[in-house]
């Protein structure tokens, strides 16, 4: 066979002005979403503004981390950069500061997922510098979210 | 209030083929031309033009001027969209408010794309920070986490979703223009291959190369052409819907303001809807815009795909050509695919698959899929003859 094309690798993160302090927090195992002072909006991913009422006023908030599980899907027909690692399961999790977040659930079967199943934030380290939030399951008499 | 004051009075396909090889200005050249033949319209009486941006030549940050100079077009009114999937309806609508300002009198609404030759796309914002590295198979991933919302809050059927697939394909088997040839059995669709489950390939859509044009003008220049016009009566499109909330219900879409908004101005409901042209980029999709129009209530989408006939000479014939996903994607033109068939019905021209007594339809768009909710932006628009 031909040698094909060369593997375009898994993308990494590039933290932007307003984004640096969420990746400072990752690193440090915290999962920092930014929370309007104006109306109190929590908000992820982080943006310039307040996604509800446009204020600029924007501070950042330390999460618990716990939430469920709003939907998921499970990857069999990986996108570059990630073969090999199908079939992985992609959730998008609730938090109770009223946000989802989308990442991978790992080390859970795709059988043994479930809507509404709890879960709580864990950390990827992808490089020096980023470090992905990514989610694991809440263990059984865990404190509730 | 339903207007007929603008017609649509030609169209123009190209072929849809994979990695056809081929350079966008030449299937944008040949689109236009065949455009323009149709219509019975000379090049030098273009002064609008409406294009689309791309996956394949977005690099280009003048393609529309770009696009003019190697067609030797003259618009005196010129718009690009980048509304993905929905450009197409949304650019005939924004040349319809172009004509009624007076700002040009003929325009050329021109589509093409040639993502299976050529992609040129470096997205930004959430994307390339907070979507990519998680290993999102696009939209694929994204359709499989609201397939799997919308089977945990409503009944959903696979046997409905494969219907959908499977009308289409039969749709697809009677236009000579669709990529898709072969017939598809419930037992093709079943053991189709789990992309993102519980997404199927034969819930999606393949890219192809292609475009297609459409030539818009006043009502009252159509008659004078003598020409079979085809009038877009109303029109809605919402962006972002949600799109403030942090986390909202991913099974609301834009469709639940635009569907009803676009009946009413048109002085219609659901029931006089004779012919269906959605945007098809997975079957989900074609689910979700059924009830969220207003054809059948939320939950009922299974129930209602399984209890009529989708064929073309079915109670609710549905994207007559085969649709996007039996006819092809060419790209960010794809919204074509639907409109042009849609048209082409109306106009007694589709040949072996003609709707009897053609008199309107209801064509949407979809276009771009945001942060893990459903899509960016939805527009529905009713044509009548």
């Amino acid at each position: 066979m031909a040698e094909g094309p060369k593997k375009k690798p898994r993308p990494v993160p590039v933290p932007t002005n307003f984004t640096k302090a969420f990746w400072e927090g990752t690193k440090q195992g915290k999962l920092l979403l930014q929370r309007c002072r104006a109306c109190g909006t929590h908000q992820y991913y982080p943006r310039p503004v307040c996604m509800r009422c446009i204020s600029r006023d924007l501070e950042w908030k330390e999460a618990s981390g716990r939430g469920t599980v709003y939907s998921y899907t499970v990857t069999h027909l990986p996108p570059e950069g990630f073969e090999g690692r199908e079939p992985y399961v992609l959730v998008s999790v609730d938090l109770p500061e009223g946000v989802r977040v989308l990442g991978t659930l790992l080390g859970v079967a795709a059988a043994d997922v479930r809507i509404g199943m709890p879960v709580r934030a864990s950390y990827e380290r992808l490089t020096d510098d980023i470090t992905l939030v990514q989610f694991a399951a809440e263990r059984q008499g865990g404190t509730p979210a | 209030m339903k207007r007929r004051d603008v017609a649509i009075v030609g169209y123009y396909e190209t072929k849809f083929e994979r990695r056809s090889g081929r350079s966008i200005y030449d299937v944008a050249g040949e689109a236009a031309a065949g455009a323009l033949a149709h219509a019975g319209i000379k090049k030098g009486e273009v002064d609008g033009v409406a294009v689309n941006s791309t996956l394949s030549n977005t690099a280009e940050p003048f393609w529309s001027n770009r696009v003019c100079d190697a067609l030797g077009l003259v618009p005196r009114w010129l718009e690009m969209s980048d509304i993905g999937g929905a450009s197409g309806i949304g650019n005939v609508a924004r040349a319809a408010l172009a004509i009624r300002e007076g700002w040009c009198s003929a325009v050329l609404v021109l589509s093409a794309d040639v993502p299976s030759t050529t992609q040129q796309v470096r997205y930004s914002g959430y994307r390339p920070e907070f979507q990519e590295p998680y290993g999102v198979q696009g939209p694929p991933g994204l359709f499989g986490l609201l397939q799997r919302r919308y089977a945990a809050q409503y009944p959903l059927k696979v046997e409905a979703l494969a219907k959908i697939a499977m009308v289409q394909r039969e749709h697809a088997l009677l236009n000579p223009n669709a990529i898709f040839k072969q017939p598809m059995s419930l037992d093709d669709y079943l053991k189709s291959r789990i992309v993102s489950d519980p997404l199927r390939l034969l819930d999606s859509v393949m890219y192809c190369d292609g475009g297609a044009a459409l030539v818009v003008t006043s009502a009252e220049r159509a008659q004078k052409l003598g020409a079979s016009a085809v009038y877009p009566v109303s029109y809605a499109e919402i962006t972002n819907f949600n799109g403030d909330d942090p986390a909202p219900d991913i099974t609301e879409t834009g469709f639940s303001v635009v569907g009803p908004a676009a009946l009413a101005q048109a002085e219609m409901t659901a029931r006089d809807v004779q012919q269906f042209h959605p945007y098809d980029d997975f079957t989900i999709a074609v689910l979700m815009q059924l009830e969220q129009i207003g054809f059948c209530h939320r939950g009922e989408g299974s129930r209602f795909v399984l209890d009529t006939d989708l064929s073309y000479t079915g109670t609710l014939p549905l994207n007559t050509g085969g649709g996007q996903l039996s006819a092809g994607q060419p790209g960010l033109a794809g919204g074509m695919v639907n409109f042009v068939e849609a048209v082409r019905q109306l106009r007694g021209e589709a040949a072996g698959r003609q709707v009897p007594n053609p008199r309107n339809a209801v064509v949407t768009g979809i276009g771009v899929v945001p942060f893990i909710r459903n899509w960016g932006t939805s527009a529905v628009m009713v044509l009548e003859v």
